[in-house]
């Protein structure tokens, strides 16, 4: 199974290759200052692979609190797609199904979470344990 | 519930980088809208639609991207830093603003009414909001 999705502009897409049937994956409403304010609704699976490629210059990194991931957000439209942790050459991502607007996660009521009391580590190891192994892809601009 | 100015309060508001700061000027109890089209089920906003005279920018002019589509009636605004949108210039009124309420620093006091405005059908339905954006005479 490929579930299509992308930004409002189209200028990021995400293509998610989902290990379950989609009801089966968790979907989260992180109660930070951050997902609050962008109304989002999450999903990650370590099973699941998940692509991302965002057009020349269209990419976003927004680093806050203890900055060690990457929210992408398309510098065109606003959309809040993915938080993006770079690991040893290789990627981990929770996707944002609700912005990247994947048809499969609508209608459901998110799971409300809150990591508050988490330290560094305990962070990276569920992020670890949870996320989506990811490839990101940043297109260079045409010669 | 008195409908005097006195019964309306100031609120502060912003984007999640501190960049972007609003404020407006909203009632006790206030009519909200979650919104079924392309853009606010991406955007997740809440709206709360005000007159040009209940709203005010008070940081980040500078900060603020603006994105159109479709009609480029509405000015979708966002910061350019953390990408939140608190507050745009919605297609239904022109003439006034919608504030997220996703974006209020308080709620303490204020009652959302919250209801489920149907965008994907925008054309049937956006004349019931644009009284929201009237000034009192």
């Amino acid at each position: 199974m490929e579930l299509a999705g992308q930004c409002h502009c189209g200028a990021i897409k995400v293509l998610f290759h989902p290990s379950r049937p989609p009801e089966e994956l968790p979907l989260r409403a992180c109660q930070c200052g951050f997902c609050r304010r962008h109304g989002a609704a999450t999903t990650s699976d370590p099973e699941s692979r998940l692509f991302i490629e965002a057009a020349p210059g269209a990419l976003t990194r927004y680093r806050f609190g203890r900055k060690q991931v990457d929210a992408l957000i398309c510098a065109e439209c606003g959309v809040y797609v993915a938080s993006y942790l770079p690991l040893n050459g290789r990627g981990l991502a929770t996707l944002n199904a609700w912005g990247a607007g994947l048809e499969a996660f609508q209608g459901r009521t998110p799971e409300p979470v809150t990591y508050d009391d988490e330290t560094d580590e305990e962070k990276l190891a569920r992020r670890m344990a949870r996320w989506t192994p990811t490839e990101l892809v940043e297109a260079m601009p045409s010669a | 519930m008195p409908r005097g100015e006195d019964a309306f309060t100031w609120r502060a508001g912003g984007c999640h980088c501190g960049g972007v700061r609003f404020e407006v000027c909203l009632p006790a109890e206030v009519e909200a809208q979650t919104c079924n089209c392309s853009m606010c089920a991406k955007s997740g906003f809440v709206h709360v639609i005000v007159p040009e005279s209940r709203f005010r920018l008070t940081k980040g002019a500078e900060r603020l991207a603006e994105y159109t589509f479709n009609t480029r009636t509405a000015r979708h605004l966002f910061c350019a830093e953390c990408g939140i949108k608190s507050f745009y210039r919605p297609r239904s009124n022109p003439d006034g603003w919608s504030v997220n309420a996703r974006c209020l620093d308080e709620t303490e006091g204020l009652s959302l009414n919250i209801a489920a405005f149907d965008g994907r059908n925008w054309e049937a339905n956006a004349a019931e909001l644009a009284h929201l954006s009237k000034e009192f005479s």
